[in-house]
């Protein structure tokens, strides 16, 4: 499967796992717009979804 | 986010790839890469698809070996993702991602949501890429992320818990050390600065790592 690309984002992603806060950007989860995200269904009204912040305010280290 | 969807994941028939995209491995992270890498985490669960193999013989068979081509990874997308009943794909930091493949890799991306109507995607990425997002995805739902000052009082108690010489801690330091933070930060929030929480708990940590000196330092923090 290397084939396929030499990136491996699951190194990364053990690493923001690892120094991860439990409970930090819980808030995000509970918005009604990810909820929306989501769960809902069919068409691609609501098919994307833009975390945006500045560097630092935690983007990466949501939940 | 990707933690959250693949909780959720393991009660549903769904599956969740993440990218994180950085300035660092920008050479690494072309398009083809990128969505490689989408497909290597969609279609790797088990043992390798049929699809990935014969594509895999055919780049062999080509002039210059193994030329993986957007065309036929797209295709094969197509294929890992109408096998499986919801996708979510989530790509962090979009403004990382190197400005030439930006559109190709957003363009991509519209197309397979329009082709696969139960797939969700998710970016991060500093406000100015959301313009790019917009002329792909008209409607993109945006959430401004910011910090929440309950996160961090909550961070910060974990790390004081946690200090490594206690002996050298007092309630009124920790005390002063919580409500300083906090006041720093609140009003860096409402500056036009975009604060670094991972360099200000540098900072702490640095203070922290002799609680004597921070006493005499913690006016300049």
């Amino acid at each position: 499967m290397r084939w396929l690309s030499p990136l491996e984002p699951n190194n990364r992603h053990q690493s923001v796992r690892n120094d991860r806060f439990d409970g930090v950007g819980d808030w995000f989860l509970e918005t009604r717009e990810f909820r929306e995200w989501r769960g809902s269904e069919g068409g691609s009204d609501k098919a994307v979804l833009f975390g945006s912040g500045n560097p630092g305010v935690g983007k990466t280290y949501l939940r | 986010m990707i933690d959250s969807l693949c909780d959720q994941a393991k009660k549903e028939n769904i599956a969740v790839a993440g990218l994180y995209c950085d300035f660092l491995s920008q050479q690494e992270q072309t398009i083809t890469n990128i969505l490689g890498a989408i497909l290597k985490q969609l279609a790797g669960r088990g043992s390798i698809p049929d699809y990935v193999r014969e594509a895999f013989q055919e780049g062999k068979a080509e002039f210059g070996g193994r030329g993986l081509r957007l065309a036929n990874l797209m295709r094969m997308l197509r294929i890992a993702i109408d096998s499986i009943p919801q996708v979510f794909i989530c790509i962090d930091a979009l403004d990382e991602c190197l400005p030439k493949c930006l559109p190709e890799l957003l363009e991509s991306l519209r197309d397979i949501v329009r082709e696969s109507l139960s797939t969700r995607i998710f970016f991060t990425g500093r406000p100015h890429v959301g313009d790019d997002v917009r002329r792909y995805f008209t409607s993109v739902v945006v959430i401004p992320i910011s910090p929440n000052i309950d996160d961090i009082r909550n961070y910060l108690e974990m790390r004081l818990n946690r200090d490594s010489e206690p002996e050298a801690m007092s309630n009124d330091l920790r005390a002063d050390i919580v409500r300083v933070i906090l006041e720093k930060i609140s009003d860096m929030c409402v500056g036009l600065f975009g604060i670094s929480i991972l360099s200000m708990m540098h900072t702490y940590q640095q203070l922290c790592a002799d609680s004597s000196l921070f006493r005499s330092t913690w006016t300049l923090f």
